[in-house]
C-alpha cells in the first residue's frame, strides 16, 4: 500500500506541534526554523478587515513521479518497495542541490555536512503500526497519512454528510 | 543499515530496541487539563515523546511546546545542585551549595523572620507548576502566614470570581451536546491544544461558533460570527447583546423572574447600550451585534466559552466578565445539557472529574481569621472575601511601605516577575527583603535575586496527581532518575515542614524537629519522602473510591470508580451558592462592599482606564492600544523561551501590527521598532499581520530583552479583583531602524 499525508486545511490552526514533533523523532539539531523538516505557513488571503488567515503545514509529499529523484545525479534519492516512500541516502548525496531545484514544494534541506535530508514519512514508524510523529501530535487531527484513496474516501464521506445537511 | 539498526533509529519501542514507553504528564503548560505524556526511554534516557493515546485529556496529541519536552528536561541550563548567592541581587553569581546547607539556610532564616517580625513577614508564593500549590499553602499557614499566593493573581481566578459574583459557581462550557458556542475571547488551538479537536469536531457536527476577540486568532477563522471588538469592551458589548436579548423577548423570561436578583435593574443598564452606541464603543458593526445576540439567544442550548485572562486583564475586567456571564442566565442556559454546567471540585483547579477530595482541608489548616490580614487585603476586599489566597500584584506595594506590616522573606516555587505590571518595580521591592528563597528548573532572571536557589524536578522526574473532567485520573511516577540533585517541589516543601519542626500529623509523621528523612534515601541522595507524598495524597482522596494503590496499577492513569453522576438544574434543588440563593444580576457581595469601595452590583462598564476614549490627552502621545500577553503557539510565558527547537520557530521578539495601521507609522515588516509608553520603552521587530487588530499592538510577555509588561504602571490593575490590565493599555510605536539582519526575520 502507498502511503500519503493529507491536511485537511481547514482544520490546521498554525500551532507548530508537527514540525516539532517531527525534530523530536529525527533529532534534528534546529536552530533556526528554516532547517526543519516540516514547515507550517501561515497564509493571508486579502487585506483589511476582509482578511483570512490560513495555515498550512507542509512536508515532503513523496510524490509518485518525484521530481527530486529523476533529478539526482547520484541516485541518492530512491523510492522505498512497499511503502513507496520516497527516501534519500546521504551517504550517496554529493550536495549538489538538483533535486532542491526540480522539488515544486522546497523540501529538500542541507544540513551541516551539506548533505540532502527531508521527511521520509517515519517510513519506519509505519512499518511498525504507528503513525508519523507530526500526525501522532496534531491536536486537531489536521494531519492524516494513509493510502491517498482512503483518505480521499474520508473526505468524500465528509462532503456527503454536508451535502446531507444537518 | 539492519533492521535492527533502523528500527533504534526510528526509536521502535520493544524488547529488541531496549527502548520502553513510560507514562508521565506534561506540565511546561499547566492549565487545568495538562496532557497525557508518554516517554520513549533508553538507557535511562529519555529519547522521544508523545502524548498519551489513553489519556481522555489529550487522546494521543502534544502541542509544540509539550513536543519540545526533551529539549526542557535535559536543557545544559538545568539547575543540579543547590545555589547560594555570592555576588549582588540579580547578578546570578551563585555557588554551588549542598541541600543540607541549603535547608538548614532557608529554614534558618525562616524560623528567625518568624521570632523579629511575626510568621506573616514571609511571603509564600507559587507559579508553575500547579502541582505543589496545596502543599505550599499547607506549609505557609502551618508557619503561621496568611501569605500564600500563586500566579492565580494573574491569571482565571478573576474569571472564576466573576462567575461566583452572578451565579455563586463557575460554569464551563458542555461542547459535546451544544449546538452554538460563544467563545468569548482567548484562542483555546494555542491555550488549549488537548480542546482543539473537540472544537473542530463540534463545528463538523454543525454548532454554530461566535467569537468575540479583537485579533483574527485561529478560533475567528473558523467562526460563523467573529465580533472583533476593540480591546477592553467587552462589558458594553455583552450588554448590548443583553439589551437585544431583552428587547426582542428571547430571554427566559421564567428562570429570570424565578432565580434571579436584580434584573431590573440589569435590564436598565443594558438598555443604555443601544447598537449604534455600542457599534462606537466596541467598534463591532450594530447588525453583527444583534445577528450574534439572535443567535446565541436562539440556538437551544447554546454554550459560552470563557477565557482565563482576555476579558478580566482590564482595569474593568470582572465587571466585563460578569456581563458576558450574565447572558448564561438570561437565556436559560445555566445549568442545562448543552449550556454552561457547574461541577464540584475535584482536585488541583480541575472541576467535574467525578470526585470530591479533601483539598481544601489539607490546603487550610488553619483559618484566615487566626492569622493577620493576607496580602492585599485592604486593596482588594472582594478577592479576599471570595478566593483563598493573598493577591499578589499587591506584593511591591507592602515590601515597599511595611504597611499592614512589613514583609521580610519570600520562598517562590516556579516564580517569574515578569508577570506582574512594572515587573523591574517588583524586583526593586524583592531586593529589599531580607531573605529570598527560589525553587525552580533554570536560574532564571526571577531566580537571579534569590540568596538561596533549590533545584526542582520536571514532571518526568516526579509523582503527581491530576485529574479530569472526563472522569479520570491519573498518578504518575517518576520516569527517569531526577537531574543531578534536583528534587521534587513536594518533597522540597515536605523537607522544610520536617526541618522547620512544623506539627504536621500527614507531611511530618515522626514528628521530629530535625528534618527526619523518609524511608531512605534516592539515588541522588535525595530523602525518600515517597510514602509521606502518598499517604498524604490518600488522606486527600479519603472522600472518593479513587486509592493510590489502585491509581498505581494504572500507569497510563485509570477512569475514576463510580464517579459522581452528572446533574442538572442543581439550583432547582439547592438554590445558587450566592448569598441570595439566586443568580445575581446585581451582586449581593459587591453591593455590600460598595459602601467602602464603590463597586456598582451591576455589571456596569467602564472604558479601560487608558484608552483613547478615557484619557485622549494621553493618547495624543500614545495613540496605539497596547495589548499583551497574547499567546503564541510555541512559548507559554517564559517556558520554552531557550529551547531551540520552540525557539526556532519565532526567533526574535516581535509586536504583532497590523499592515494598515504599520503603514501610517512607516513601519515595514521586520523594521526593529520603539514600542513605548509613559513608563518606559523596549525594542522589538514589528512582524506586521492582519491578525491584529487595527490600531492595536500585539506583544507576547516576558522576553528578558524586552519586557513588555515592564511599560505598565503596577497600580494599573482591575479594583475588584487586583488583575493587570494587561490587554488594553496606550503605546507609542516608532521605528528605530530598518530590517537589515536576514536573522531578524518573523515567520509567525
Amino acid at each position: 500500500m502507498s502511503h500519503a499525508f493529507y491536511l485537511d486545511v481547514d482544520r490546521c490552526t498554525g500551532c507548530f506541534a508537527c514540525a516539532v514533533a517531527c525534530m523530536d523523532q529525527n533529532d534534528l539539531e534546529v536552530e533556526t526554523e528554516s532547517i526543519a523538516w516540516r514547515q507550517v505557513f501561515p497564509i493571508t488571503l486579502g487585506e483589511g478587515p476582509d482578511a483570512r488567515l490560513r495555515y498550512i503545514s507542509l512536508a515532503c509529499m513523496h510524490c509518485e513521479d518525484a521530481p527530486c529523484l529523476m533529478a539526482c545525479p547520484t541516485g541518492a534519492i530512491a523510492r522505498e518497495t512497499g511503502t513507496r516512500v520516497v527516501k534519500v541516502r546521504s551517504e550517496f548525496c554529493i550536495g549538489c542541490h538538483s533535486c532542491s531545484i526540480a522539488c515544486p514544494f522546497g523540501v529538500p534541506r542541507f544540513g551541516k555536512d551539506g548533505t540532502m535530508q527531508k521527511c521520509d514519512l517515519c517510513s519506519v514508524r509505519l512499518e511498525n503500526g504507528l503513525d508519523p510523529a507530526c500526525v501522532r501530535v496534531c491536536p486537531t487531527k489536521a494531519l492524516r497519512q494513509g493510502d491517498p484513496n482512503d483518505l480521499g474516501l474520508e473526505v468524500g464521506r465528509k462532503a456527503a454528510e454536508r451535502f446531507a445537511g444537518p | 543499515m539492519d533492521k535492527l539498526q533502523r528500527m533504534i533509529k526510528g526509536k521502535i519501542p520493544g524488547e529488541a530496541t531496549g527502548i520502553e514507553v513510560r507514562r508521565s504528564v506534561c506540565t511546561i503548560c499547566d492549565p487545568s487539563g495538562i496532557c497525557g505524556l508518554d516517554c520513549y526511554v533508553k538507557d535511562g534516557r529519555i529519547i522521544k515523546v508523545e502524548g498519551t493515546l489513553e489519556n481522555p485529556n489529550n487522546g494521543g496529541t502534544l502541542c509544540s511546546k509539550g513536543a519540545a519536552q526533551r529539549q526542557w528536561v535535559y536543557h545544559e541550563d538545568r539547575l543540579r545542585t543547590p545555589l547560594k548567592r555570592v555576588g549582588p541581587r540579580g547578578s546570578g553569581e551563585m555557588k554551588p551549595i549542598s541541600w543540607t546547607e541549603a535547608l538548614d539556610a532557608v529554614a534558618g532564616n525562616l524560623q528567625r523572620l518568624k521570632a523579629e517580625s511575626g510568621p506573616e513577614s514571609v511571603v509564600f508564593y507559587c507559579g508553575y507548576p500547579k502541582q505543589p500549590r496545596p502543599f505550599l499553602q499547607r506549609l505557609a499557614l502551618e508557619f503561621g502566614s496568611p501569605n500564600y499566593c500563586t500566579e492565580s493573581s494573574a491569571c482565571f481566578t478573576a474569571m472564576a470570581m466573576s462567575w461566583r459574583l452572578d451565579y455563586g459557581q463557575m460554569a464551563g462550557p458542555d461542547i459535546a451536546n451544544t449546538k452554538c458556542l460563544l467563545v468569548w475571547s482567548g484562542n483555546p488551538f494555542y491555550a488549549s491544544t488537548p480542546n482543539a479537536r473537540r472544537l473542530m469536531d463540534a463545528r463538523d457536527r454543525g454548532v454554530k461558533f461566535i467569537v468575540i476577540d479583537p485579533r483574527k486568532s485561529p478560533i475567528a477563522g473558523i467562526a460563523d460570527l467573529h465580533l472583533r471588538l476593540r480591546p477592553g469592551t467587552d462589558g458594553a458589548l455583552a450588554l448590548a447583546m443583553a439589551n437585544v436579548i431583552i428587547s426582542e423577548g428571547l430571554y427566559d423570561r421564567q428562570f429570570v423572574s424565578e432565580w434571579s436578583r436584580g434584573f431590573d435593574g440589569y435590564r436598565a443598564l443594558a438598555a443604555e447600550y443601544g447598537l449604534e452606541r455600542t457599534e462606537q464603543i466596541t467598534g463591532v458593526p450594530a447588525a453583527l451585534i444583534r445577528e450574534a445576540a439572535l443567535l446565541y439567544a436562539t440556538s437551544k442550548p447554546a454554550a459560552m466559552m470563557p477565557s482565563s485572562t482576555p476579558v478580566v486583564h482590564h482595569t474593568n475586567g470582572v465587571q466585563n466578565q460578569r456581563a458576558a456571564a450574565a447572558l448564561v442566565g438570561l437565556t436559560g442556559n445555566f445549568d442545562i445539557p448543552g449550556g454552561n454546567v457547574p461541577q464540584s471540585f475535584s482536585w488541583l483547579e480541575v472541576s467535574g472529574a467525578g470526585f470530591t477530595t479533601r483539598e481544601h482541608e489539607f490546603a487550610m489548616p488553619r483559618a484566615w481569621d487566626d492569622m493577620p490580614p493576607r496580602l492585599g487585603a485592604e486593596r482588594f476586599p472582594v478577592w479576599t472575601r471570595m478566593i483563598d489566597q493573598g493577591q499578589a500584584m499587591d506584593l511591591p506595594r507592602q515590601i515597599a511601605t511595611g504597611e499592614p506590616y512589613p514583609l521580610r522573606g519570600m520562598v517562590g516555587f516556579g516564580m517569574n516577575h515578569r508577570l506582574w505590571p512594572d515587573s523591574n518595580g517588583l524586583m526593586a521591592a524583592v531586593d529589599k527583603l531580607d531573605f529570598v528563597c527560589v525553587v525552580d528548573l533554570f536560574l532564571t532572571d526571577t531566580a537571579k535575586h534569590a540568596d538561596i536557589v533549590l533545584p526542582a524536578c520536571s514532571s518526568v522526574e516526579r509523582s503527581e496527581l491530576r485529574c479530569y473532567p472526563q472522569k479520570y485520573a491519573i498518578l504518575t511516577r517518576p520516569v527517569i532518575e531526577p537531574l543531578g540533585e534536583a528534587r521534587s517541589d513536594t518533597d522540597i516543601i515536605i523537607g522544610l515542614v520536617q526541618k522547620l519542626g512544623l506539627d504536621d500529623p500527614l507531611l511530618n509523621p515522626a514528628g521530629s524537629g530535625a528534618g527526619g528523612p523518609g524511608r531512605g534515601f534516592l539515588p541522588n541522595g535525595a530523602p525518600d519522602f515517597g510514602e509521606v507524598f502518598d499517604d498524604a495524597l490518600d488522606w486527600i482522596l479519603q472522600p472518593s473510591d479513587v486509592t493510590i494503590t489502585e491509581l498505581k496499577k494504572h500507569p497510563a492513569g485509570m477512569p475514576v470508580p463510580k464517579p459522581l453522576p452528572v446533574a442538572f438544574k442543581k439550583y432547582e434543588k439547592k438554590g445558587f451558592p450566592t448569598p441570595s440563593g439566586k443568580m445575581e444580576f446585581a451582586s449581593s457581595l459587591l453591593e455590600e462592599q460598595a459602601g467602602c469601595s464603590g463597586f456598582d452590583p451591576l455589571p456596569v462598564y467602564n472604558e479601560p482606564r487608558l484608552s483613547p476614549v478615557s484619557t485622549p490627552d494621553i493618547a495624543g502621545e500614545y495613540p496605539l492600544v497596547l495589548n499583551t500577553g497574547p499567546r503564541l503557539p510555541m512559548f507559554i510565558h517564559s517556558r520554552t523561551f531557550r529551547l531551540p527547537w520552540t525557539r526556532s520557530l519565532r526567533r526574535d521578539a516581535a509586536a504583532d501590527l497590523d499592515p494598515a495601521t504599520a503603514r501610517n507609522l512607516g513601519v515595514a515588516q521586520g523594521d526593529r521598532i520603539e514600542v513605548s509608553t509613559s513608563t518606559g520603552s523596549i525594542q522589538v521587530l514589528a512582524n506586521l499581520t492582519e491578525l491584529a487588530h487595527p490600531g492595536t499592538v500585539h506583544m507576547f510577555h516576558d522576553y528578558p530583552e524586552a519586557d513588555v509588561n515592564s511599560l505598565l504602571q503596577g497600580d494599573y490593575l482591575d479594583p475588584i479583583s487586583g488583575f493587570p490590565g494587561y490587554k488594553a493599555a496606550l503605546c507609542a510605536v516608532k521605528k528605530v531602524a530598518p530590517a537589515a539582519s536576514p536573522t531578524e526575520e518573523v515567520r509567525q
